[in-house]
């Protein structure tokens, strides 16, 4: 049965078990949210999602409060826009949220609350300055930056359960760590970058782009990783024709923004200069540029001779581990049908 | 694994409960220190991520990742030792040890560094040298207790103070010598509400314990009877039993005056509320610095085990790492599943999924303490103390500007002016009085002078009875000193989950250190007092409030006192 709750006097019929946040945002209305995620679920630390509910003294969450028939909501109330503005100043008042230089200029999730809620300066501030980590392969981490959502650590423990990340200290000193506090580039991180990937402002950022694009000038390509046959959907940034970043799709299949270290960090041999372009045949013990008809004759040919010679089992094939199940599942019957022959692997399980 | 580990270890349902005393044990074998292979240690033997470790021991406050001296001087510069001068303390000890708070001295031998409240209020200045606490300080035994320590010889320890029990439910007669022991406790009735209880239905004494209306003496003032109906019935799920012993709101000293000369009245206690609650294994959260004290319950649990009296009940006492957020009900059940302190988001609420997951009731020590009596005279026994609503004993500690500081088991609804009199009276002219604990609103003399301490009352006065920790302020004080001194506790506390708290209590600390060095700004007044009312009721947990309600009273009623430190 459906049910509905009143959002800023506005009727929103919903389905289900459902919070507040998420039906507020299925009906256009933006609350800001900082540490809650849809892949992690509500953490309820921020407090920068408050909204009034009729009937409840004090504000709530909207991201953990599950919404039930009838209910009252306001979230542009003086009160509720109080309490974000404060939250939202006291984030900007200790750390380095210079937005002007910052990697995520433009897509970044606090940026965002100051603009809605008309922050243009902080209303107080009280700084601590520490270096960067710069220490990871492909991670850059700014601790300036860090508002201790906590997303990262849930992302680092509970999905890709690598297990590196961790807060460590407490109280104003909370801070991000890796193993018992080492540089990321000295820690157990494999550098996934699925930390990166749901860090909802610049305190993790992609080593790569850095200086590459802005915010803006990016067009976003939705394609397949290259690299195995899992298929996961990555989005190209693109400046022009140059990739700056890749991000995993959220809420995709079959990877859910997830993705290994090849298929974020490792995309720059598509521009190598040593890249083949054509196929290369051996003659005189060196190879030689050819056209594919001319490879795949030669192939053919070769194929055909050694059948004819020693019979079809003296030809074995071997699928990448980088083609796509499709692509095995069309050599293996090449192999079988029109070869005849049985001999079939993948280099995965050599 | 090394044995005593593994002993550590089996006394927990889930191995990774054990990561704190595992660490502590590891601490204590390495000198006081816990290096990086004493982690990797622990998180080997226990089977988590260095991080989740490492975590953990940068959370509390007793773990030193950091190399410290061999004596580790600790000084309590908290509210009620800043009342009884503990500054001087430090200021002499800096002096004669050529070191500067937070650091060692060359040799190695003494490591310096102000702390926040170690429960010992009424007892100020106190100095932790590593495990043992040392009261009632003055230079000259500051100079005597350095020089004992330099030459090897075993200080001696004044904990002195007045101890005043009118009711005798809680407080037993501490000048016995074997006060401690079950053969002292069972001379004087000890152990028969037990036996009484082991023939009553657990309905019967859940109701008992309504009807006796005794509400939570750890400062929420919650019914207690109310809390365990809460439970769910029909659960095939182990219930836990938490006896939280955390008690670390400054000002308050009350919970350890039961544990350390009274131990098997808190044991009796959680022997029947587990029996009435169907627990089989019960927990005594300790905070981790009364360590000797948690030595006490363990030797006393022994001998009431030995004695027949836990058939039902395995009681493991367990030593916090020094964390004031893990007396929150859900934080400590955190910190006891081996985790940091953080409070949890309720929904869900402990009595359906508290510790490991199962239905978990949290009780104070002073609360549980009371039980043994209801069951021995009934509801109708207990409401003779006290007023409407407000029933029973309650234990008062007295801090701060008075003549004879000490502890006072009074009826509830006690006249504030009577147990300031029993404290022998306000040294000098009073200025301010905090009845709850530092987590309360300050009541002016005027607004002081006709308090009656009970729970209802404190609401309608405009503050809290809390714990029962009372801190008396003299015209001597500076109320902007006060109020930083209040909000670097909270601030060094915040468990730093959520923004307003962390964030919160950081910007205020800095104005009013601003405003107390003469570098504060007139906008800044009113600053604070704009966080301290956003900030009241937008926490995960009570800690915002916890000080928001302080500072708000402190600026708001002696604002003057503020404006006066802005330069024109
Ligand atoms: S890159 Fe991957 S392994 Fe490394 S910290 Fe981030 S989530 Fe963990
Ligand atoms: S690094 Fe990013 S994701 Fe991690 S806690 Fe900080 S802000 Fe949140
Ligand atoms: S109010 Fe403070 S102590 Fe409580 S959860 Fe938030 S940060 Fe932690």
């Amino acid at each position: 049965m459906s049910k509905t709750i009143v959002i800023n006097g506005k009727e929103c019929a919903f389905d289900g078990n459902k919070t507040v946040l998420q039906i507020a945002r299925d009906n256009g209305f933006y609350i800001p949210s900082l540490c809650y995620h849809p892949k992690l679920g509500p953490a309820s630390k921020c407090r920068v999602c408050v909204v009034e509910v009729d009937g409840i003294r004090n504000l709530q969450t909207s991201c953990s409060l599950t919404a039930t028939d009838g209910m009252i909501i306001t979230t542009d109330s003086p009160r509720v826009l109080d309490a974000q503005r404060m939250v939202v100043n006291l984030l900007l008042a200790n750390g380095n949220h210079n937005c002007m230089i910052c990697e995520r200029n433009g897509d970044c999730e606090l940026q965002e609350a100051a603009y809605h809620l008309g922050i243009e300066l902080p209303a107080f501030i009280v700084e601590e300055r520490e270096d960067k980590d710069e220490s990871g392969a492909f991670i850059v981490r700014d601790v300036n930056k860090c508002i201790q959502c906590g997303r990262c650590i849930e992302a680092c423990n509970r999905l890709v359960v690598n297990e590196v990340l961790d807060f460590g200290f407490r109280g104003g000193h909370t801070q991000v760590v890796c193993d018992g506090n080492k540089p990321m580039g000295e820690s157990t991180c494999v550098q996934c970058g699925e930390c990166v990937q749901v860090c909802p402002v610049g305190a993790l950022i992609e080593k790569k782009a850095i200086g590459k694009a802005r915010s803006w000038e990016i067009t976003k390509i939705r394609t397949t990783c290259p690299y195995c046959g899992v298929g996961c959907q990555q989005e190209l940034h693109l400046k022009g024709d140059q990739i700056v970043r890749v991000k995993g799709v959220e809420g995709a299949k079959p990877n859910d923004g997830h993705l290994c270290v090849k298929g974020r960090y490792g995309y720059d041999f598509i521009y190598s200069k040593e890249r083949l372009t054509t196929p290369l045949i051996k003659k005189n013990g060196k190879f030689e540029e050819a056209t594919w008809d001319e490879a795949l004759d030669l192939v053919a040919d070769k194929f055909k001779q050694i059948i004819k010679e020693s019979g079809p089992d003296a030809i074995a094939c071997v699928s990448c581990a980088r083609s796509t199940n499709e692509d095995s599942f069309y050599m293996q019957k090449l192999f079988r049908a029109a070869i005849g022959t049985n001999n079939i692997d993948h280099c995965a399980r050599t | 694994m090394d044995a005593s580990i593994k002993k550590i270890i089996a006394r927990y349902p889930d191995e990774k409960s054990a990561i704190m005393p595992v660490m502590q044990h590891l601490q204590r074998e390495n000198k006081n220190f816990l290096n990086e292979d004493a982690m990797e240690e622990a998180a080997r033997v226990i089977g988590c991520s260095k991080s989740k470790v490492y975590g953990v021991a940068t959370y509390y406050t007793m773990f030193n990742t950091q190399p410290v001296g061999k004596f580790h001087l600790q000084v309590d510069t908290c509210v009620p030792g800043f009342l009884h001068g503990a500054d001087a303390i430090v200021a002499h000890l800096e002096k004669k040890l050529g070191i500067k708070s937070g650091e060692t001295t060359k040799d190695g031998m003494f490591t310096l560094n102000r702390v926040q409240d170690l429960g010992s209020c009424a007892t100020g200045p106190v100095i932790q040298v590593n495990d043992r606490y040392f009261e009632n300080m003055t230079i000259a035994k500051t100079d005597a207790l350095i020089e004992a320590l330099k030459s090897g010889k075993e200080p001696e320890n004044d904990p002195s103070m007045t101890v005043i029990s009118k009711c005798g439910i809680l407080l037993n007669d501490r000048t016995q010598k074997d006060c401690r022991t079950i053969a002292f406790y069972k001379k004087n009735g000890g152990y028969q509400s037990l036996k009484k209880a082991l023939t009553m239905k657990p309905a019967d004494i859940i109701e008992e314990v309504k009807e006796a209306g005794v509400r939570g003496r750890g400062g929420a003032g919650f019914p207690a009877g109310m809390k365990w109906s809460f439970l769910p019935k029909n659960d095939s799920r182990p219930v836990y039993l938490i006896c939280n012993a955390d008690e670390g709101e400054p000002g308050t000293f009350k919970d350890r005056q039961i544990m350390e000369f009274n131990p098997h009245l808190v044991i009796e206690g959680i022997a029947i509320s587990a029996y009435a609650i169907n627990s089989k294994k019960a927990f005594i959260y300790i905070r981790g610095e009364f360590n000797w004290i948690a030595d006490i319950l363990d030797a006393a649990i022994e001998e009431a085990k030995k004695d027949g009296q836990l058939a039902n009940v395995d009681i493991v006492v367990h030593r916090g790492g020094g964390s004031y957020v893990c007396g929150d009900e859900t934080a400590q059940i955190e910190s006891l599943e081996g985790k940091r302190g953080n409070p949890r988001v309720k929904p869900p609420f402990p009595a359906n999924s508290g510790l490991y997951g199962c239905p978990t009731v949290v009780n104070n020590v002073e609360t549980l303490s009371s039980i043994p009596f209801i069951i021995q005279n009934g509801a109708a026994g207990y409401k003779k103390f006290g007023n409407t609503n407000n029933f029973g004993p309650k234990i008062f500690g007295v801090s701060g500007h008075v003549n004879k500081p000490g502890i006072f088991e009074y009826p509830m609804g006690t006249p504030l002016k009577e147990i300031l009199e029993a404290s022998g009276g306000v040294k000098g002219k009073l200025k301010g009085v905090i009845v709850g604990g530092l987590s309360v609103a300050i009541l002016t003399a005027q607004e002081a002078e006709n308090l009656i301490l009970d729970f209802d009352s404190c609401v309608k006065a405009g503050t809290a009875l809390g714990s029962g920790g009372i801190m008396v302020v003299n015209d001597t004080v500076s109320i902007p000193e006060l109020a930083l001194r209040t909000i670097e506790f909270y601030h060094h506390e915040s468990c730093g989950q959520c923004v307003p708290c962390r964030e919160g209590s950081l910007v205020i600390e800095h104005k009013l250190h601003d405003l107390v060095h003469g570098k504060g700004k007139m906008e800044d007044i009113d600053l604070i007092l704009h966080l301290t009312a956003n900030i009241k009721g937008l926490t995960l947990c009570p800690t915002g409030e916890a000080f928001a309600v302080p500072i708000q009273a402190m600026v708001s009623k002696f604002r003057p006192e503020f404006e006066a430190l802005v330069k024109r």
